[in-house]
């Protein structure tokens, strides 16, 4: 499956298809998960109303997450089979997951005013947030900076591989340090966990996230793979 | 392996010592930027002890970056990085040869800069071996990721300064649990250790793909 795809004109073809399915998808759950948020939910005993960012902020903080899995999964791809499309995905990634860390950011800024009292801490969950941000910044910077583009994908792989250290760190955060954000409660194993009628939006919200990235993402894709074909003609017409 | 190590190392050290003004630039550097944190926040010699520590990393942090560059970039420059891999030197034994010879020339002098201008600064003599330890764990972590960098930003023309700009983020949970030392948590002389033996073989394997990556 992962090979199939690699020649980057079939996965044009296969996200030529995919793409109407999956923003519509996206809005479909949207609907759905906006009543939820907005009116069929209860606001909670003490943060009140302002309970609702939640269903923005956790979403975007696990796609932050994920996306930069998928990046460094593709980093790895490409570095050990030199996988073709893999250094496509990550550079379509990039900005994405840049994206989603920035609305985590801002939205729990938003959402700790009310609460916490403040816009902003210094504690082990946002600071690793932001640095997660910033190494989605020199992902991109990095890629952006070679005139060689296959040289710049290279080391956007390497610097990506070496950034998963993050990864772990931003996850336990809150269980190793003692921080004022709350430590994960989605896991119904996990005791305090989330009701189920907060768990309803969320879950609804996530799902029109996730397909709303990939829609992007095909977007991007298939974008790269145009703007590379016109390199090539380029360079073929200078030659 | 070791007597190719013990050539590189020859090699570097005998460059170094042709090279001596790095080190006397360096350390005139490092001293003439803690004056210059003195002049911007004011003689007060209440404020000064507290912010000398961290006055110190950010100082060290700056000139290990500045100074990764001399290792890395001349030698590419004049095409020995190219010959040395091409005499089929080791990527990593290159890298770690060059770490080695670095630390000996910033965080030898800097533990010698460091007790004279902590008597200038009115630093607690007290709190002086915790800082000096923290340096000594600290600094082959830092060292390496800045080679590291350099490797990154060799082959630009431009932009020079993304080479601070893409190994930030690295160098964060460095800082932080450095100068969390003061505070009296002694565990986080094993969490720098711990940071080390992670950075160790991550940065020489980052290294050699990059050094690869030059060559083609």
């Amino acid at each position: 499956m992962i090979f199939k795809f690699a020649n980057p004109l079939k996965f044009q073809k296969l996200a030529k298809k995919l793409q109407p399915i999956t923003i519509s998808l996206s809005l479909l759950l949207l609907f759905p998960g906006l009543f939820y948020s907005f009116f069929a939910s209860p606001p909670d005993y003490l943060q009140g109303e302002t309970v609702r960012i939640m269903y923005v902020h956790v979403p975007c903080a696990w796609f932050s997450l994920m996306i930069y899995s998928i990046i460094a999964i593709c980093s790895f791809l490409s570095i050990i089979f030199k996988h073709a499309l893999a250094d496509i995905i990550s550079r379509s990634c990039a900005p994405i997951g840049a994206c989603f860390t920035l609305a985590t950011l801002v939205t729990g800024s938003i959402w700790g005013k009310p609460t916490w009292g403040t816009w902003w801490v210094w504690d082990a969950r946002l600071t690793s947030e932001l640095v997660l941000l910033i190494i989605y910044l020199g992902l991109i910077i990095l890629s952006n900076s070679y005139e060689d583009k296959k040289k710049g994908d290279r080391y956007v792989s390497i610097l990506a591989l070496i950034g998963i250290v993050n990864l772990p760190i931003i996850k336990w955060s809150v269980d190793w340090w003692n921080t004022l954000h709350q430590p994960a409660s989605i896991s119904k194993f996990s005791s305090p966990s989330i009701d189920a009628s907060m768990l309803t939006p969320l879950f609804f919200m996530t799902f029109s996230f996730f397909f709303f990235f990939i829609s992007i993402l095909l977007v991007r894709i298939r974008g790269e793979i145009i703007q590379r074909k016109i390199d090539v003609i380029k360079f073929n017409q200078i030659r | 392996m070791i007597t190719d190590f013990l050539k590189l190392l020859e090699r570097e050290i005998n460059l170094s010592i042709k090279n001596h003004s790095v080190l006397f630039s360096f350390s005139v550097f490092f001293v003439i930027s803690l004056l210059i944190f003195v002049f911007a926040f004011g003689p007060n010699l209440d404020d000064i002890p507290n912010l000398y520590t961290p006055v110190v990393w950010v100082v060290l942090l700056f000139s290990i970056m500045l100074i990764s560059d001399n290792f890395i970039h001349n030698d590419y420059l004049d095409g020995s990085l190219k010959e040395l891999q091409f005499l089929g030197y080791n990527e990593e034994l290159i890298l770690s040869c060059k770490s080695i010879v670095m630390w000996g020339i910033i965080i030898l002098p800097t533990l010698f800069l460091i007790p004279i201008c902590s008597l200038f600064l009115n630093f607690k003599l007290l709190d002086l071996p915790n800082l000096l330890i923290n340096i000594l764990l600290a600094s082959p972590s830092l060292i390496l990721i800045a080679l590291v960098s350099s490797l990154f930003s060799i082959q630009l023309k431009r932009n020079r300064i993304l080479q601070f700009v893409i190994i930030f983020p690295f160098f964060v949970p460095i800082i932080i649990f450095s100068t969390s030392i003061n505070n009296s948590q002694n565990n986080s002389f094993l969490i720098l250790i711990g940071i080390f033996l992670v950075t160790l073989p991550v940065s020489l394997t980052a290294g050699r793909l990059i050094m690869k990556e030059i060559n083609k």
